[in-house]
């Protein structure tokens, strides 16, 4: 069975001035599946996150999610098609309590509010964020923080997700509770693009490994291959 | 998906029956309010000073849709209410429209008003402040550059004695009443938890699906309507306007600073932010009319500095589990 | 005969455009360094010409000789009311719209206080030059034989263009060419970097702050010289031309901000030759929100607030 593809770069380019950030990316990305991506700092990989996000507009390439080509497309149009992201530092809504951020993403679904409060107190729970939800978003820590942008995710339902290191500054514990989520995430089907320095968790969890030096793909492949790829070495890994 | 042991199988009913006890507090601080407003002319009370206070009250509630919900700072907010004065009076005075009809037409003018100057809402926090300023200040001149026929050119207009003054106040206790129930409703909808995740991320909030542009335009057109019914009924129940005084920066400050000193945000922080000021005010200005203006600003400075989301948004802070109670 | 009316609006243009610079620039150093919306400027500049009227009632001081004193203790009060008031707005969840707020509250202050000392009556500063006028150019028979018309300006208005010149060349020097200038400069291009050299933003901040409340002291003094009335309550209408001109030349863009005004005020004399007063007025604003919504870099700008 071939498995079905979620997102499709091919040739991605983009410049800021006369910075050429990102260069010439190819990225094949399946479903229910996770690909890490990792890199030096100043590589790309933020910037190649807002291009497939929308943030930035790529300068030339294609971008295809879901087998629709989105290239210039806004923001907003590429998270309806099934992109959701989360960012290095959480972007939760500050003044409002855990239930009603999670609930955001659902506000505009014909659900009763009922069966809406039910999802957003699962979602919560499977953070282990249940007990404080009625405490305002910014009276979390950091790490509690990145727990409530997955679980706002999983009520946002996308089919591929964006993960811009969601474990830098998390204790082991809830490190390991997001690691566990994400991985039930994808046996449901979901798919994770997932940049991060921890290269334990993305040795863990990722099924295909980009590897991203100056702008381009220097090497890819399953967890192996990657970790002994001489040039991977040379360029982010050292000699362990 | 399966039910984990946390969380408690009769959630919901808990959570409707905390909902039920916040509104309940809600209601019966505004049925108390509404009624005491209400038996004022029966009393032969002091309808000047009550009609003030009902205005205010609606002033700030008004406010707080754009502001306290959606995060934007209308510093031209007087723009909304000097159309509505001049619109019901203009309609009155010299159409001869009955106030029944010509007030709401002025929370429909103030909703036209809003629609037009919707584009403003694209520009972010300073820019904002600046334009709507700058817009109410347009508004100003212009009412004074036109036909004396129509506005009453700088002189403004009078409207004698075609107004029945008690019918003034009791629309203004419809459109007080009218105002808290909306703000009631929007504090417990949908509508309101996405213009609340709009003020603390609107990009957040874009991608999460809301449609930014969308949703705060209904809150900016709840909060102009509100204004503009305000003004109307100002104008019934008083008789008379001129630019200067209906298009005042200070009623917008006073505004902003009745709903802050509350708590923009909350439901109930702008009546009792307004409710307390004004009483205050009025005690102030019987005994030091000149320390009045003086004593606004160095409220107004002191609440930025030191309590900048007002009294009850303050104490849910520092105490959170005062949020059960309070809307 | 327009062209006299045309001429007289050329020269208003000047002379009050040069006070439009001066008080977009020290404006514009309050917003770029810090993030400060300053809605009392016009109450500062109001204040600045009661003290030179204090000091020619009381002490028969001439305006041109109070202006040291009034810049010295001007900077003092800005410097204090820095450290008094801005440390603790950087803490807020907006800090610029509240800066917006906090800076009314103070001008309420200020004018409350202003009404209480001297009173609801426009004061007249009064103390004149010789001679009281001067003709600037004569065009023969412009209104009919024999009759010349003349393009005069007050002596004051001329007084007051030299000093104006000449503080906007001191300015632009110190800004320019001095290291506290530079340092300032670059804190409006880059707050964090510039603490990240070494630099301690608050006293810098204070002194940027003591800077513009100086320069709107002194522009007060100036404009005792142009329009000798001083309007307790005329702050607001300052304050928005002030927003108006940073914003056509630029938010933090201190020479942007000159030339905008300059412009600007050219614009407006010229504009009431044609227009009635209000309409003039209105034209400002109008020209304000069209530059914001089609270009908010303004003429020369590079930096947006936020």
């Amino acid at each position: 069975m071939i498995p079905k593809i979620v997102l499709e770069l091919k040739g991605l380019n983009k410049s800021f001035g006369g910075l050429l950030a990102v260069k010439n990316v190819d990225m094949l990305v399946n479903e229910s599946s996770i690909s890490g991506l990792i890199g030096i700092n100043g590589a790309g990989k933020t910037t190649l996150m807002n291009c497939i996000s929308g943030i930035y507009r790529a300068d030339s390439g294609s971008l295809d999610v879901m087998g629709v080509s989105c290239l210039n497309w806004s923001p907003h149009d590429i998270a309806r098609l099934g992109v959701g992201r989360t960012f290095q530092i959480p972007r939760i809504f500050k003044r409002i309590n855990l239930i009603d951020n999670v609930m955001v993403p659902a506000l505009n679904d014909n659900t009763d509010n009922k069966t809406l409060y039910e999802r957003a107190t699962e979602c919560l729970d499977k953070v282990k964020l249940y007990d404080l939800r009625h405490n305002n978003a910014e009276e979390l820590s950091g790490g509690q923080q990145k727990l409530l942008e997955l679980a706002r995710i999983m009520m946002f339902n996308p089919k591929i997700i964006l993960l811009d290191e969601p474990f830098a500054g998390v204790n082991p514990t809830l490190c390991r509770l997001m690691i566990e989520r994400i991985k039930e995430m994808r046996e449901e089907g979901k798919s994770f693009l997932l940049v991060s320095h921890d290269l334990t968790s993305i040795y863990q969890l990722s099924d295909h490994i980009y590897v991203l030096n100056q702008g381009q793909v220097i090497s890819e492949g399953n967890v192996d291959y990657v970790k002994n790829d001489p040039e991977v070495i040379e360029a982010y890994l050292g000699n362990a | 998906m399966a039910k984990s042991g946390t969380i408690k199988p009769d959630d919901f009913s808990e959570e409707i029956s905390a909902q039920r006890l916040k509104s309940s507090l809600w209601y019966a601080i505004i049925t108390v309010l509404i009624l005491s407003c209400f038996l004022v002319p029966l009393q032969d009370g002091n309808l000047s000073f009550m009609f003030s206070l009902m205005m205010w009250v609606t002033l700030a509630t008004g406010i707080n849709f754009i502001a306290g919900f959606t995060g934007y700072m209308p510093f031209g907010y007087v723009a909304f209410y000097g159309i509505g004065t001049y619109v019901t009076a203009i309609l009155v005075k010299v159409l001869g429209v009955s106030e029944y009809l010509a007030v709401p037409a002025a929370g429909l003018s103030g909703i036209l008003l809003a629609l037009l100057f919707a584009p403003t809402l694209r520009l972010n926090g300073i820019f904002f402040a600046i334009v709507s300023l700058s817009l109410a200040v347009v508004c100003q001149r212009l009412m004074s550059l036109m036909p004396e026929e129509i506005t009453g050119g700088s002189h403004g207009l009078n409207l004698g004695v075609a107004t029945d003054r008690t019918h003034g106040y009791y629309a203004m206790l419809i459109i007080m009443f009218v105002a808290l129930v909306s703000a009631s409703w929007l504090g417990q909808s949908r509508l309101g938890k996405a213009l609340k995740a709009i003020r603390d991320d609107p990009d957040a909030a874009d991608a999460m699906g809301i449609h930014v542009s969308r949703v705060r335009l209904y809150a900016w057109i709840m909060s102009a309507f509100f204004a503009a019914l305000a003004g109307g009924a100002q104008a019934w129940f008083t008789g008379a306007l001129d630019p200067i005084t209906a298009f005042d920066v200070l009623i917008t400050a006073k505004t902003v600073i009745y709903a802050m000193a509350g708590g923009l945000g909350t439901i109930i922080g702008p009546v009792v932010g307004t409710v307390t000021l004004v009483w205050i005010d009025e005690i102030v200005w019987q005994q030091f009319p000149v320390l009045n203006n003086f004593l606004l600003g160095l409220i107004i400075t002191l609440l930025i500095l030191f309590m900048p989301r007002g009294v009850v948004g303050s104490l849910m802070q520092r105490f959170p589990h005062l949020r059960k109670y309070i809307m | 005969m327009n062209t006299i009316l045309l001429l007289n609006g050329l020269v208003g243009g000047v002379i009050f455009g040069a006070i439009y610079a001066l008080i977009g620039c020290s404006l514009n150093v309050l917003c770029g360094v810090l993030r400060v919306v300053n809605f009392a400027h016009g109450e500062f500049i109001i204040a600045g010409s009661f003290l030179s009227y204090v000091l020619l009632t009381l002490f028969g001081l001439h305006p041109i000789l109070s202006l040291p004193i009034v810049t010295i203790a001007f900077f003092l009060i800005g410097f204090g009311l820095y450290y008094l008031l801005i440390p603790r707005l950087a803490k807020s969840d907006e800090p610029e719209t509240s800066s917006f707020l906090l800076m009314f509250g103070v001008s309420l202050m200020m004018i409350a206080a202003m009404m209480w000392i001297f009173e609801a009556d426009i004061r007249a500063v009064e103390f004149s030059f010789d001679p009281i006028n001067v003709s600037l150019l004569v065009i023969q028979d412009a209104y009919g034989e024999g009759r010349d018309g003349r393009v005069i300006v007050p002596t004051a208005r001329l007084v007051a263009l030299g000093i104006n010149a000449l503080l906007i060349i001191v300015l632009t020097y110190f800004l320019y060419r001095t290291l506290t200038g530079k340092a300032i400069r670059a804190a409006i291009m880059n707050r964090e970097a510039i603490q990240i050299v070494g630099i301690n933003i608050h006293s810098l901040s204070a002194s940027a702050f003591g800077l513009a409340a100086a320069l709107a002291g002194i522009t007060g003094v100036v404009l005792a010289f142009v329009v000798p009335s001083i309007d307790p309550n005329g702050g607001q209408d300052i304050s928005l031309i002030g927003f108006i001109i940073i914003v056509l030349g630029g938010l933090g863009h201190p020479v942007g901000a000159l030339i905008a005004g300059v412009l600007f005020g050219l614009v407006e004399q010229i504009a009431t030759v044609f227009l009635p007063q209000a309409a003039a007025q209105m034209l400002g604003f109008i020209i304000l929100i069209t530059v914001i919504f089609f270009r908010p870099q303004g003429l020369m700008g590079r930096m947006t607030l936020r």
